[in-house]
């Protein structure tokens, strides 16, 4: 719908609607029809719209838990959390993004603690350690040929983004796997499109270091 | 007055100049190159593409890394598909 922006914020039971210039009459008529789902609409709304994305729900978890049980246990909770909140899923709007919005929120509050990777903000680490190093960045590359990319097979790939952090793991896997457009992964990400951009830069310029150990490994001289 | 009647043969080899072999702002030319493969380019990005792209062997370089590096990412990465045992889980507690 024009001029209305829903913001869900799923946190716990917390759902959080943000109103942008829109006068309040208007809101709540939208609100009584929105809430004014029957139950077979509830239904038809999950299986139509919702159901369609497990498979790319079931791998963006897998890819950001590396661990199939973690994976279940994500994707279960997020549709479960979809069908609850339902009614703030507005008909029309972008299923797929809404789904990865809450998966996406759901994995940073409830799974990343109790992951093995050292608690949260590897990120903002890395982050620093490249701002730090912005000048030599400057005329920073990968020295890395692409016909050595080309030899790798999709298990090296998958290898190499495994081992990024999950925060850049999650721009690439938004951006190269699931074909998400800028703008929807700042919605996903909660994040402006700058820091989109940038973020994709900085991982794509780790992946590549991870690429090139292991064309160097198969005997490339990069 | 003579002498620019003879330009335009000049400029016209001119046009063939090297190849530059090094990138003196390689990484903003891989952020635009990126923004290119993605889609999300701006016209000015566009344009500047356009313009450069074929001058520049770092770049052209650039260009192809990461064109086969998204591609490899898109193309080759095995995409788990949700197990079937979870997704009777899921319609069942909604459906509970």
């Amino acid at each position: 719908m024009p001029f209305i922006k829903y913001y869900l914020s799923v946190s716990g039971t917390v759902l959080k609607f943000v109103v942008v210039s829109i006068p309040m009459s208007v809101v709540m008529s939208e609100a009584i029809i929105k809430e004014g789902y029957t139950d077979d609409q509830r239904y038809e709304i999950f299986n139509r719209e919702f159901m369609p994305h497990i498979d790319s729900m079931y791998n963006f978890a897998f890819r950001l838990t590396t661990d199939e049980d973690d994976a279940n246990d994500l994707v279960q909770d997020t549709y479960l959390k979809a069908f609850r909140f339902i009614s703030s899923f507005e008909q029309g709007t972008n299923a797929k993004a809404w789904l990865f919005r809450i998966l996406k929120n759901s994995f940073i509050n409830d799974y990343r603690k109790k992951s093995k990777e050292p608690s949260k903000v590897d990120y903002q680490e890395v982050e620093t350690t490249y701002n730090s190093e912005e000048a030599a960045d400057t005329n920073y590359t990968v020295d890395l040929r692409a016909d050595a990319v080309q030899d790798l097979i999709g298990d090296e790939v998958a290898t190499a983004l495994n081992a990024l952090p999950v925060d850049f793991r999650t721009v690439i896997i938004l951006c190269d796997i699931e074909g998400f457009t800028y703008e929807e992964m700042a919605k996903i990400l909660d994040i402006p499109i700058g820091t989109v951009r940038s973020r994709l830069h900085r991982a794509r310029n780790l992946l590549k270091e991870k690429l090139k150990n292991y064309a160097s490994s198969m005997g490339y001289d990069a | 007055m003579n002498a620019p009647s003879n330009r335009p043969s000049a400029e016209g080899e001119k046009q063939e100049q090297p190849m530059k072999q090094h990138c003196e702002h390689h990484a903003e030319c891989i952020k635009k190159i990126q923004a290119i493969l993605d889609g999300e380019a701006t016209e000015s990005e566009k344009e500047h593409f356009r313009l450069n792209m074929d001058k520049c062997m770092p770049c052209i370089q650039s260009y192809h890394l990461e064109k086969c590096i998204k591609e490899a990412l898109h193309n080759k990465v095995l995409r788990k598909p949700c197990p079937d045992d979870l997704l009777a889980v899921i319609k069942a507690k909604v459906n509970s």
